[in-house]
């Protein structure tokens, strides 16, 4: 295992050799050992949906070219990936499900340890659902809002939209996706509706799979998009706020609890009992008393609503427990390596699991409920404080490596930024801007590390291309995380990276908005479900320029995608109508059909498409030409 | 003095191109000396050892065993003469094998894998470990007729058991053609 290919994280290269040494597996020694991986599973031409098979397809034609109930690579691949959609949307639906869950609660007025924080978002939000907030008892408001997105999970009707599919993007765009009979009518129903016609002998027709799998994606828009507004309300909106980046944010001296996952209904509450409980810590010895840092997007959630640092993204979530100076990792849903609670056994570390449907042998499990969270939230903080007694501090390594990011920029944020350059008309500066050509276009970076590339490398490659080329850069998840590790969601990096007419644009508006320079190179937008944030401000300004979508210079880019949540978003992102980048070669390529609707046909239909490109400088070039292509239409 | 003649070792001949790392042949190799299926195997907790691996190199990959070598470095080496040629075989007799690894070091081509048999409760006296390689499966052949594991095995024919003499036969009649060809096209004639 060599350094050089796993990753320009420096605090990853500090502590993977003392991993080595001291026989501590990470997922890099068993991605070494997983070698060779199946090339049947990277095809996508093995089909495992019934007890007849594994079936597999001989890609070189001499044996089997098809299952043995029938199906080619083709039916395979497109219901391998169809389900891959399916998975991803069940992942942020239950996200979403479960906020909603916690906004009626409140709104029925039992006492729960959450209140509504931002009344005048979800009056907003009322409005933009139609429900006619105007006069009404704001828990009456709260119960109407849930109850509506609660309904976008139970309607029965299926000639009636997703209430927060349609609300939110462009009239043009919602007709569009009527008409190709993909927009869901209810989130729930619609990934059940995939798991049926995937079944074994049903839907065999790969392009109709294919758009059962677009009506899925944008379930998962719809799970994804309610998530995030919800959680606003109850949590706050992301504000502009300066914290730091990489395990360097670990203190000797403090009770270090990570927070990791993707549900801020249980850190929220985490954070807010650690600062109560923070002489507890000091009188067990932690002279700095507790410092809670994030990882993953729970991490990102707690980073851009409290300035929480942030430990570490996906990949390296191990090597956080390596350092010997976590005290407890509490984890929730989705992303969470399974290899933590055995790490536990060389270290400390209290590996706590708090979601009925997420257990890991060997860790602690403590159930939470939004009932009594409070109480959930103690015993974690009690489990931390009793470990950090127990830390061997002849085994504590925090690499020396963090960086300042600038995080916090919800769509509210941009525009507030904005109107401080123009308070009549905020989006006004933006849309002139990319018509003058100062802003080339516009790019959307969004989740997941993946082994198969060196660590964060993509994204930082890209990064610096684009900015030279006067894109403006938004990104969430891990993703996210990446550039803050490295610096790139900085001032100075603006300076360093930026184009000359980019540079300018950001130093108006940052300047403008009190920050004493420019907006940081890339804009933290939040955690991955948190892309959608992206999409309000691209429809407001589609709307105000009178396009849809499709016709805007605006790209997303997963260039280290990892997971079924990714393959969902980045379906949605080409469904919305955008050229989206794949630095990862999708387990697709088994079928040629498949692999040229997903890059050349879609577009005919819903004007985005996926572009594959492993060569992240190459990637640049082509994200880049887009975009051009884009402005060529405009005729800007 | 007659010399009597006689043929070279039959091996398995594999084409990296075709091969997507799939395991299936390491798999079939180490159910076919578990003597059991996979299932079977797996559910008995049954010791599971391949005599082939593959192996990545780049981003091709392939599966490495025995060549039967004729002049068998692992034969000459053995202590015990463990290993030793048969029927156009490099076979192995684990019964006289002491697990030294000789052979280990001088195959060229790390065919050769030393392990305890943990089916087999070892004492305190020895670990009973054997070395394990290719032999064309010939422990498992019922027949005359010769047959892998790991060819039957194979979803893409990667691999094929070659017999030696009808390869070479092919290679020269192919060779044969390329210089007959490039001869015809510079047609140098005496006139
Ligand atoms: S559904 Fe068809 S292709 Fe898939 S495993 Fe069953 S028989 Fe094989
Ligand atoms: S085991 Fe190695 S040395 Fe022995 S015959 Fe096979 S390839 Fe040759
Ligand atoms: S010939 Fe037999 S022993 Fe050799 S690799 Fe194939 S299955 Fe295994
Ligand atoms: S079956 Fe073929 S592809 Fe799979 S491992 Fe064996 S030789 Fe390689």
């Amino acid at each position: 295992m060599s350094n050089m290919k796993t990753s320009i994280d420096p605090a990853v290269n500090y502590l993977l050799p003392l991993a080595q040494k001291a026989g501590i597996e990470t997922a890099w020694d068993r991605f070494e050992a997983m070698k060779p991986q199946c090339g049947f599973g990277e095809l996508g031409i093995c089909c495992r949906i019934c007890w007849k098979g594994p079936c597999r397809i001989d890609p070189f034609g001499n044996g089997p070219q098809k299952g043995i109930c029938g199906a080619d690579a083709d039916t395979i691949v497109a219901r391998n990936l169809a389900r891959m959609i399916a998975a991803g949307a069940a992942a942020h639906a239950e996200h979403g499900h479960h906020v909603a869950l916690t906004l009626l609660e409140i709104g029925e007025g039992h006492a729960l340890p959450y209140k509504i924080k931002e009344e005048k978002k979800l009056r907003n939000i009322a409005e933009r659902l139609n429900l006619n907030p105007e006069g009404k008892d704001i828990k009456q408001v709260a119960k109407e809002v849930a109850l509506a997105s609660l309904e976008d999970f139970s309607r029965q009707k299926s000639s009636i939209p997703c209430n927060w599919a349609k609300e939110t993007l462009t009239a043009s765009r919602v007709e569009k996706l009527v008409e190709l009979g993909v927009m869901p009518h209810n989130i729930h129903a619609t990934i059940a509706e995939i798991m049926h016609r995937t079944h074994v002998g049903c839907d065999a027709d790969a392009v109709n799979i294919l758009l059962g799998g677009l009506k899925g994606a944008l379930a998962d828009y719809t799970g994804m998009y309610l998530s995030t507004e919800l959680s606003d309300v109850l949590f706050g909106i992301p504000e502009p706020v300066v914290t730091a980046a990489n395990l360097g944010v670990l203190k000797e001296d403090a009770v270090n609890i990570a927070v990791h996952g993707h549900n801020p209904l249980l850190s929220e509450i985490v954070c807010d009992l650690a600062i109560k409980m923070n002489e507890e810590a000091k009188k067990a010895g932690a002279k700095e008393g507790i410092n809670i840092v994030g990882i993953c997007c729970t991490g990102n959630e707690v980073m851009m609503r409290r300035g929480i640092p942030l430990a570490t993204n996906y990949l390296s979530q191990e090597l956080a427990l390596v350092t010997g100076a976590v005290d407890a990792i509490v984890v929730d849903v989705q992303c969470i390596m399974p290899s933590l609670a055995a790490l536990k056994e060389c270290f400390h570390t209290e590996v706590i699991t708090t979601m009925p449907g997420n257990k890991i042998p060997g860790a602690t499990h403590l159930e939470f409920s939004e009932e009594t969270a409070l109480e959930n939230a103690a015993k974690i903080i009690k489990l931390a404080i009793d470990a950090y007694k127990r830390r061997d501090r002849s085994k504590v390594n925090i690499p020396d490596y963090k960086e300042t990011a600038i995080v916090g920029f919800s769509a509210e944020a941009v525009l507030a930024a904005l109107s401080k350059v123009n308070p009549e008309d905020p989006l006004k500066p933006l849309i002139d801007n990319i018509v003058n050509g100062n802003i080339l276009g516009i790019a959307l970076f969004a989740g997941c590390n993946n082994l198969r590339v060196t660590q964060d490398h993509n994204f930082t490659t890209i990064a610096k291309e684009l900015a030279r080329n006067n894109v403006l850069m938004l990104a969430t998840g891990c993703g996210a995380g990446a550039f803050a590790k490295h610096g790139l969601m900085t001032q100075e990096a603006t300076e360093a990276y930026a184009g000359d007419s980019l540079k300018e644009v950001l130093t108006v508006i940052g300047e403008a908005a009190g920050l004493n320079g420019p907006l940081p190179l890339v804009l933290h937008m939040g955690s991955c479900v948190d892309n959608t944030r992206a999409v309000n401000l691209a429809v407001a300004v589609a709307n105000k320029l009178g396009v849809d979508l499709d016709k805007l210079p605006v790209v997303a880019s997963a260039p280290e995608a990892m997971a079924e949540k990714a393959v969902a978003i980045g379906t949605w992102a080409v469904t919305l109508g955008l050229p989206t980048h794949l630095g990862i070669v999708p387990q697709v390529i088994g079928s040629p059909l498949v692999t040229e609707v997903l890059t050349e046909k879609i577009k005919d239909l819903v004007g985005g498409y996926f572009m594959v490109e492993t060569d992240p400088k190459k990637a640049a070039v082509k994200l880049v030409a887009a975009i051009k292509e884009r402005r060529e239409g405009l005729g800007i | 003095m007659l010399v009597k003649k006689t043929k070279e070792n039959r091996f398995i001949y594999v084409d990296p191109r075709r091969c997507l790392g799939c395991r299936n042949c390491e798999l079939a190799c180490a159910t076919a000396y578990a003597d059991c299926d996979l299932q079977t195997a797996v559910t008995k907790g049954l010791q599971l050892q391949p005599r082939n691996s593959v192996v990545q190199v780049d981003d091709m990959v392939m599966p490495i065993q025995c060549r039967q070598c004729e002049d068998a470095p692992c034969a000459l080496a053995c202590p015990t003469g463990a290993i030793y040629q048969e029927d156009g075989f490099v076979k192995i007799n684990e019964g006289s094998c002491v697990g030294c690894k000789v052979c280990a070091m001088v195959c060229p081509f790390g065919a050769i894998i030393i392990t305890q048999d943990i089916n087999d409760n070892g004492n305190r006296r020895t670990k009973k470990a054997k070395a394990r390689k290719c032999d064309l499966c010939f422990s498992r052949q019922d027949s005359d007729e010769v047959s892998c594991a790991c060819v039957e095995a194979c979803p893409t024919k990667a691999i094929m058991l070659v017999d030696y003499e009808s390869y070479r036969k092919k290679i020269i009649e192919e060779r044969g053609k390329e210089l007959a060809r490039a001869h015809s096209k510079t047609k140098v004639g005496w006139k």
